[in-house]
């Protein structure tokens, strides 16, 4: 099967910051992935290089497409949110199912309304008497009601309350989520998301740090617990990460057998966030997910 | 992509546009033309002197055989200061139907050289007739109709005796309103977007920045104008009713007096071609807006009129000539009177006295803007 992603080399600067640097991309149809990094890392700049809002420098193609010039028709299979509450304030929200009715070819109207049904919003209100929770409802509701290929969002859950982030992914998940379908979801909130992902990509300083699927993550990488002496030779062994847990030490090793570990501690698998503060935050490294 | 979904894509384009702005192109022209509805129905009511544009039209009907009758519409753009203003005042001159020739009015035998003589009676359209005699707007841009006609087909006309110039200037104030609108729908048309980062789900929908352009384009030439017009038309023919009234009050016959005298084709194929021309005209200017709007980061208005200001300006100074002033002053909405052709149509289109090339360079000079219109809008909306 085709990619839906491949990139290679893509870069884009502004001024003397490399917001994204010579990353290369390939990914599956059926994808969720997940784009975590620190801020100011270039997830956004990368998101929107592949929906065509930006330019750049290397190799890009979306769906077989230029995001650039083919960018009103890669729009008809590519959804993306690309921040909270973006929805025209001044709009009403049936003007807004009017409106993407018209536009949309693959939009269903009454899915939309099915959806919009199941919340709070009423459809004669304008947007900007809605909540930001029920924005980004509204906003979730009009994207499934598009039957894209890709769906993109960025930060989507941005300062709602964990009641929507919750029903958001799970949503997401439920509703709209099938084998075709890819998802990239670039998130601070790593652990509501990562049951849903399928794939992972850690970025840092515009540069791509890791990207691996759930199941290699849990293959390569391992989580050692360890109380009491057994610390000093659970340190000895190379390590990527460490911190501090409840009387002893956690350590998370790459590559390493887990019979050589086993006996040392309770083996478990990183989290995400764990992972990523290894990879990405440095040895040591602060929690900042 | 089938034709039905083309159409409902562009329907879907512009009607986003009308509820946008629907303050400005709905209601303002629906609330304008009821204001001077109600002011001509004050005046059949009363049937007196007491409001003015009644009292204009009385003037119109009693006057009706006489030749040298005219109403005109006199705006001056010279302020004292030469603060360039828009002043819309009455003045009346009745002339004396026995004494055509101490009026100023030539007999109708003579052949008129000037089917508009000085003003007899100006009127003043201004909706409260008690307050204010004028209206100061302060802009750079003057609206002034012609009250000469200078083409040959124009000149045997026989004087206008009829309501037709009273019905156009109605129809100038409407224009002069849906320029204003206008004007600040193509200042906010790429900028408010990009303020509330609603532009974020504009470019989200599968619209390229060629058709978002040409959308609010075709809404600022030809859709506002199409209501306006539309507006327009239905006052016109509200106050030729109300005027019947009036007439019919008075005891003389309505249709004989009023519906002989006006000219309703001609009124339409007048106003309807003077937009259409006047259209072609201002391209480069609405483009201008449009591309002051899309590169704005704070203020549209001034990144519209700072620049051309200064290249006037130092034009003037270094090399003293003013091409740039005459070039972008032919091309904003005015009227020039006289025998100039270059300028905003308002009664009718003018094909004969057109400067071609002016109009040309103009279209060339908007195709470029838009062109830079859409490479803002799709590289630099962020900024």
């Amino acid at each position: 099967m085709n990619s839906i992603i491949e990139a290679r080399g893509l870069c884009k600067h502004y001024d003397d910051v490399h917001a994204v640097d010579s990353v290369d991309l390939n990914i599956k149809p059926g994808t969720v992935m997940g784009l975590i990094g620190p801020n100011g890392a270039g997830k956004t700049t990368l998101l929107r290089t592949l929906l065509g809002l930006a330019d750049y420098e290397g190799e890009l193609q979306v769906l077989g497409m230029d995001p650039i010039k083919d960018r009103a028709r890669l729009l008809q299979q590519v959804c993306f949110i690309a921040d909270t509450a973006v929805l025209p304030r001044w709009m009403r929200v049936e003007q807004l199912l009017d409106y993407v009715a018209g536009i949309h070819p693959r939009f269903d109207r009454d899915l939309a309304e099915r959806f919009i049904g199941a919340t709070d919003v009423q459809p004669k209100a304008k947007v900007k008497a809605l909540s930001k929770g029920m924005t980004v409802q509204l906003h979730l509701a009009l994207v499934m009601a598009i039957d894209a290929r890709l769906l993109i969002l960025d930060e989507p859950t941005l300062g709602l309350d964990i009641l929507f982030r919750k029903r958001f992914f799970e949503q997401l998940l439920n509703d709209y989520f099938d084998d075709e379908r890819t998802i990239i979801i670039s998130t601070h909130q790593v652990e509501e998301v990562q049951n849903i992902l399928t794939e992972v990509m850690f970025m840092k300083q515009g540069r791509k740090i890791l990207q691996s699927t759930m199941n290699d993550l849990e293959e390569d990488y391992v989580e050692l617990h360890v109380v009491g002496a057994a610390v000093e030779q659970a340190r000895q062994i190379d390590h990527i990460g460490q911190r501090g847990i409840l009387g002893g030490q956690a350590f998370i090793y790459q590559g390493v057998d887990r019979a050589r570990l086993a006996p040392l501690g309770e083996l478990r698998t990183p989290t995400v966030s764990d992972l990523f503060v290894a990879k990405v935050g440095g040895y040591e490294g602060q929690h900042h997910v | 992509m089938s034709d039905m979904t083309r159409s409902s894509r562009w329907f879907a384009m512009v009607q986003r546009e009308l509820q946008e702005f629907r303050g400005q192109f709905i209601i303002a022209p629906i609330v304008v033309a009821t204001v001077l509805a109600i002011i001509m129905f004050g005046s059949v009511l009363l049937a007196n002197r007491i409001a003015m544009l009644g009292d204009a039209l009385f003037q119109v009907i009693l006057s009706e055989e006489t030749a040298g009758m005219n109403i005109t519409l006199n705006i001056d753009d010279e302020d004292g200061d030469g603060e360039e203003s828009v002043r819309w005042t009455v003045v009346e001159e009745l002339p004396v139907p026995e004494e055509p020739a101490i009026s100023g009015a030539e007999p109708e035998s003579v052949p008129q050289p000037d089917p508009h003589p000085e003003p007899d009676i100006v009127m003043e359209a201004d909706p409260d007739p008690v307050d204010a005699k004028e209206w100061d707007f302060s802009r750079n841009w003057t609206f002034k109709p012609r009250t000469k006609r200078d083409s040959k087909a124009e000149r045997d006309e026989p004087p206008v005796d009829s309501l037709d110039p009273f019905l156009n200037a109605v129809h100038i104030f409407m224009l002069f309103v849906l320029i204003i609108v206008t004007i600040g729908y193509l200042l906010d048309s790429f900028y408010r977007d990009r303020r509330d980062r609603s532009v974020l789900f504009w470019k989200s929908m599968p619209v390229s920045e060629w058709e978002e352009v040409f959308t609010k384009l075709a809404v600022a030439a030809l859709v506002a104008p199409a209501v306006f017009l539309a507006v327009s038309l239905v006052l016109q023919i509200v106050i030729v009713l109300l005027s019947m009234l009036l007439v019919w009050r008075m005891d003389m016959d309505p249709f004989d007096v009023i519906l002989s005298n006006v000219h309703f084709g001609r009124l339409l194929v007048d106003q309807v071609g003077g937009w259409f021309l006047t259209a072609l005209w201002v391209a480069p200017f609405y483009a201008w807006m449009m591309l002051a709007s899309a590169f704005a980061k704070r203020s549209p208005f001034l990144v519209a009129v700072t620049p051309v200001l200064a290249l006037i300006f130092l034009e003037e100074i270094f090399i003293g000539s003013s091409y740039v002033a005459s070039a972008v002053g032919s091309h904003i909405p005015h009227y020039v009177g006289g025998g100039s052709a270059v300028g905003f149509y308002l009664f009718g289109p003018d094909w004969g006295n057109l400067n071609f090339l002016s109009m040309v360079l103009g279209l060339i000079v908007a195709g470029l803007l838009l062109l830079g219109v859409v490479y803002l809008r799709r590289y630099r909306f962020e900024r």
